[in-house]
């Protein structure tokens, strides 16, 4: 028998399998080193920048609930310009694709970051984070309106020729809309779903545990309501998705692919099994030799027939 | 590295209202595990695994045994994530990452005092081992609630070093009635050459604090005063553990007096006392 065919077309990128590591939970891509080899992955997201360096918010930045975690970190890190100093250049020399994750204040933003994150700089594509629910400006403003999240996009399209994710935000009343509006900008690939808003109150203090009072809910909590995304976007909008939310385990990540996600994305679960993505692509090749498909391509969006 | 660690013993220490544990672990970790040195534990037997809680929780490191591939973790049955791991049995096989961290540093010369407030007392456990061995003079400066606890947290282990101990609890039940800052303050004092006795020769010390953050505090501005070097654990809610998620900073200060933020699971535990920002406002 010949042997599964993992790769993944993705924007116009090739992935060597459909499983990513999410932005925000994987660093800059030599945290996991000694427990995960990057050449096993399909990709890595790193964590967002935006143009000048953020310290984030106060501590506690994490409370963890049942079958899941809020975090309220506020885009903590190194600015652009120490990410093209110390960073990048270690980059290109990571044996699988690169997806840099930008997040910003202002349109100017985004695009001055895109400008800065060439084509051949190691970088393969850019994620567009328009969906951070934990800063005050920006964030997640920019990926609850329609007509905003457009524009961020077509900013970003009009300075770079590298692929576009688009982070979609799960906080609104009609996510399809989004995904039309950020095809509309000029996306390539859609990211769905970034962390739900939540809080949580400790019983002791009477008081939020978050010091930022609300956070992003993460983990296998949240991966229903990101399944039903998947699921609607890929029924109304023509452009792949990389699906995450909440994935443990080969059977999440095969759920979202059935759901018609082209690609999943791992971040919580790392945390809970820092090896979770490698037992996910095996778990993916398994299921596609066990029943008989010689690509895991044939998987996505199958949950939609007839 | 992510390993099994094999449960073979896991006990109550001392009273059972302390809610203090005693659990070895036998497993690969043992081996490249260095004192002050931290692993983080689903609590869960890895047959039975569950997403409640869904993180792993760190432990220090107080015993390791690379004859025997064995480390020892002292905890508190303190919230969800510890009384679940409270049930776990000999036998059991629980996921273990680590080890993770960096420990406290070894003074070349001089004395090594111990200042540790409750259940900071844990990780000195291995420090003190690595100290002596190396031939250094420790100190311990313990302070708890009351006698009933001291005992139940290894207190007898302590004696059996032949070190000297100054003890403090709060309820007056068991050595000096105060604060454990107490004693460090005047010993500090008591090192010092004064006018009476100019002729006293200062010790030099080194001081490793693990405790409350308002002891590690108040030690920290006492040896700034006796311009004595300490280092000290800190603790923050952990995710990854690897230094990816950034949930557990800490803010210090860089050498411009800049606050910085670095990660309590990659970069510390351990820091310099004089660079940790205490009252951050970012």
């Amino acid at each position: 028998m010949k042997p599964v065919d993992l790769t993944t077309q993705l924007g116009g990128i090739t992935l060597r399998n459909p499983v990513i590591t999410s932005s925000g939970t994987y660093g800059f891509g030599e945290e996991y080193l000694a427990y995960c080899p990057l050449e096993a992955l399909g990709g890595i997201t790193l964590k967002g920048i935006t143009p000048l360096p953020r310290l984030g918010n106060p501590v506690p930045r994490l409370a963890e609930t049942p079958a899941g975690l809020l975090n309220a970190v506020g885009l903590e890190n190194p600015g652009l310009e120490e990410f093209l100093k110390s960073y990048l250049p270690k980059l290109n020399k990571v044996p699988t694709a690169v997806i840099a994750n930008i997040s910003g204040f202002s349109l100017d933003d985004y695009a001055c970051m895109a400008r800065a994150l060439k084509k051949g700089s190691g970088i393969t594509a850019l994620e567009v984070n328009i969906s951070c629910p934990n800063v005050k400006h920006g964030g997640m403003h920019f990926g609850t309106d329609p007509r905003s999240a457009q524009e961020v996009i077509a900013a970003v399209r009009a300075e770079t020729d590298l692929p576009i994710i688009a982070k979609l935000s799960p906080n609104v009343t009609d996510i399809v809309e989004m995904a039309r509006a950020v095809q509309r900008g000029g996306a390539d690939v859609l990211s769905l779903i970034n962390t739900l808003l939540g809080m949580t109150i400790d019983l002791n203090s009477q008081r939020p545990v978050l010091a930022n009072t609300f956070g992003g809910l993460s983990g296998p909590a949240v991966r229903p309501v990101a399944v039903r995304m998947v699921w609607q976007v890929a029924e109304a909008v023509d452009l792949p998705i990389i699906g995450m939310g909440g994935i443990t385990s080969w059977q999440d990540a095969v759920e979202f692919l059935l759901a018609g996600a082209t690609a999943v994305s791992i971040g919580t679960g790392n945390f809970y099994n820092p090896q979770a993505p490698l037992d996910v692509v095996e778990g993916i090749r398994n299921y596609c030799e066990q029943r008989g498909y010689s690509s895991v391509q044939e998987l996505v969006g199958l949950a939609h027939r007839g | 590295m992510l390993a099994q660690g094999l449960v073979v013993s896991h006990e109550q220490m001392g009273s059972s209202n302390q809610k203090l544990r005693r659990l070895v672990l036998q497993g690969p970790v043992a081996q490249t595990a260095k004192a002050g040195q931290f692993v983080t534990v689903q609590v869960q037997d890895s047959a039975r695994t569950s997403f409640d809680p869904l993180l792993r929780r760190p432990i220090s490191i107080a015993e390791i045994s690379q004859e025997r591939d064995e480390i020892t973790l002292f905890y508190r049955i303190k919230g969800r994530g510890t009384e679940i791991l409270a049930q776990a049995r000999c036998g059991d096989s629980l996921s273990i990452m680590g080890p993770l961290g960096n420990g406290f540093s070894l003074p070349e010369e001089g004395e090594l005092w111990l200042v540790a407030g409750g259940i900071g007392i844990f990780p000195l456990f291995a420090l003190v081992q690595s100290a002596l061995s190396q031939g250094l003079k420790v100190r311990l400066f313990w302070g708890g609630e009351s006698k009933a606890f001291l005992e139940s947290a290894g207190l007898t282990s302590w004696k059996e070093l032949g070190i000297e101990l100054s003890l403090s609890t709060l309820d007056g039940s068991l050595g000096e009635k105060g604060l454990v800052t107490e004693l460090v303050q005047s010993a500090l004092s008591q090192n010092k050459p004064t006018e009476s006795k100019p002729e006293a020769k200062e010790v030099k010390v080194s001081v490793a604090a693990c405790g409350p953050k308002g002891m590690m505090q108040s030690v920290t501005e006492l040896c700034q005063r006796f311009n004595v070097p300490i280092e000290v654990s800190l603790e923050e809610r952990m995710g990854c553990a690897v230094g990816a998620c950034l949930g557990c900073v800490c803010t210090l200060k860089d050498k411009a007096g800049r606050q910085i933020h670095k990660k309590v699971c990659l970069d510390g535990p351990v820091f310099r006392g004089e660079e940790v920002v205490w009252n951050e406002t970012c």
